[in-house]
């Protein structure tokens, strides 16, 4: 098959094996005892990129919706479960309000970028919605961990402040205002850091792999400053819906908080 | 006498299974009652069970004749005041301190003080060398804790529950703060105080001890 990039072949892919052989020998060497893990490692590497590479493979050759939808899904619900993992609030479910966020923020800006911006027909074609779903819902699960984290924190730190402006009138939205903007702000501020950064620091992935492939750089950073802007979009669209939706769930119908320090 | 607060049958539990048992009294208005108490036996609950901090598990709360989950709440903590243990102020000048609750929406259509008369209430607590522009973190335990005080009041509460008020302070300060709360209920302001100290007022209405669940009142 003839290709517009040089292509890897099994045996090239070998080769590569004796790049993670140097990380191998360094830990037999230090006695880092990281050779079980690296092995580990590597293994899950090649099974799961491949099955994933078939499996796009077969979907992109099926080009059914429902299939697309059903990869979405299955991302999405992977990404809650990850968010679930490092938030460690137990007083608060937080479960419904991430799942409508992370629902409607990921579908909303993952259907503009295909939909609209690049304008694939239909809208939903796997090789755009698969890919563009996957970064927007990889990249805002951590802003989702990193806001709902920060706000049970201020929360609990400052609910002598809560309670205080409860006390003198203010409702549970007057009152836990300062913690809802600190909140939101440390989701945001990641990926508003890593627009500063991109094209100085580093080529980010999206547009490496266009290179590689054979696009046009030119055209391999329109695509970037795509997926760039729509990553801090739904940051913010995912991050704002969750925190207005675990607000009220953190007070009871007293308008009383319901965390303690 | 009209009551003012009035506890029907209330209980209350903390995780863990203890907690307060039907627990009955009233404080009429223009009173002053005192609660006393062991440490961890409930004295807080009481005053955060008035202002809905918590919620009571069986039993019903009256304020002015009315169960208190008729009011909004926003509505029935603003004609009560609260003054925290330990007093808590936000980022900001004393005045922005003393300004903050008329930013809260149930309170935009009350008239805001203006610096003279903030500068009055300052002066009746003995904060006379305090200015109102100065930065309100930077002030000792006593000062805020007056500062909270006058914050309460500006609002014109009903109700004044204060908890453990003067527990932070250093002499001089409790003494201003005890001699506060006298003249206050003299003026016609009802108030629940939890006091470990010795704070005994010339009036008191009622002493409400708290022990073991239960509330006596002993005087």
């Amino acid at each position: 098959m003839s290709a517009g990039y040089i292509q890897i072949s099994l045996w090239q892919l070998g080769l590569a094996l004796g790049l993670v052989g140097v990380a191998g020998i360094s830990s037999v060497l230090f006695e880092l005892r990281l050779q079980k893990d690296l092995a580990l490692g590597t293994l899950r590497t090649f099974a799961q990129l491949f099955a994933m590479g078939y499996l796009l493979k077969i979907i992109f050759n099926l080009n059914n919706a429902l299939l697309v939808m059903g990869v979405y899904l299955c991302m999405t619900y992977f990404s809650i479960r990850i968010i679930r993992g490092r938030v460690r609030e137990k007083n608060v479910d937080y479960f419904a309000p991430t799942m409508v966020s992370v629902m409607v923020s990921y579908t909303l800006v993952t259907f503009i970028v295909t939909g609209i911006i690049i304008g694939a027909k239909p809208w939903w074609t796997p090789q755009y919605f698969i890919p563009i779903g996957g970064m927007v819902a990889g990249n805002s699960m951590n802003a989702l961990a990193i806001g709902l984290e920060r706000f049970f924190a201020e929360l609990r730190g400052k609910a002598g402040q809560v309670e205080m402006m409860l006390c003198l009138g203010a409702d549970y939205r007057e009152a836990s205002r300062e913690m809802f903007r600190n909140a939101l702000k440390a989701g945001m501020i990641p990926s508003i850091n890593s627009m500063m950064g991109v094209g100085i620091v580093s080529i980010p992935g999206m547009m490496t792999g266009q290179i590689l492939a054979g696009a046009d750089p030119a055209d391999a950073v329109r695509y970037q400053i795509v997926v760039m802007l729509m990553i801090v979009a739904a940051t913010a669209l995912s991050s704002l819906i969750v925190l207005y939706l675990v607000r009220r769930r953190c007070f009871g119908s007293a308008m009383n908080l319901l965390l303690r320090s | 006498m009209e009551t003012l607060i009035d506890f029907c049958t209330v209980s209350y539990s903390w995780p863990g299974g203890k907690g307060l048992r039907e627990v009955q009294f009233c404080v009429p208005r223009g009173g002053l009652a005192l609660i006393s108490g062991p440490s961890g036996a409930g004295k807080s609950t009481l005053l955060r069970l008035a202002a809905r901090l918590e919620e009571p598990a069986a039993g019903v709360i009256r304020f002015a004749g009315r169960a208190l989950a008729d009011y909004a709440p926003p509505q029935l903590r603003r004609r009560m005041g609260y003054i925290q243990q330990t007093p808590v102020v936000v980022e900001g000048s004393v005045r922005e301190n003393l300004l903050l609750p008329f930013a809260f929406a149930v309170n935009r259509e009350m008239p805001v003080p203006d610096d003279a008369a903030l500068q009055g209430w300052l002066d009746r607590l003995a904060l006379t060398q305090v200015r109102l522009d100065d930065v309100a973190a930077a002030l000792s335990v006593g000062q805020k804790q007056r500062l909270c005080i006058i914050r309460s009041l500006l609002l014109q509460p009903e109700l004044l529950l204060m908890d453990e008020p003067t527990s932070a302070l250093d002499r001089v300060s409790r003494s201003i703060v005890e001699g506060m709360m006298e003249t206050l209920n003299a003026e016609g302001m009802t108030l629940m105080v939890v006091s470990h100290s010795d704070f005994r007022p010339a009036v008191a209405h009622s002493m409400l001890m708290v022990d073991e669940g239960r509330v006596e009142e002993v005087a």
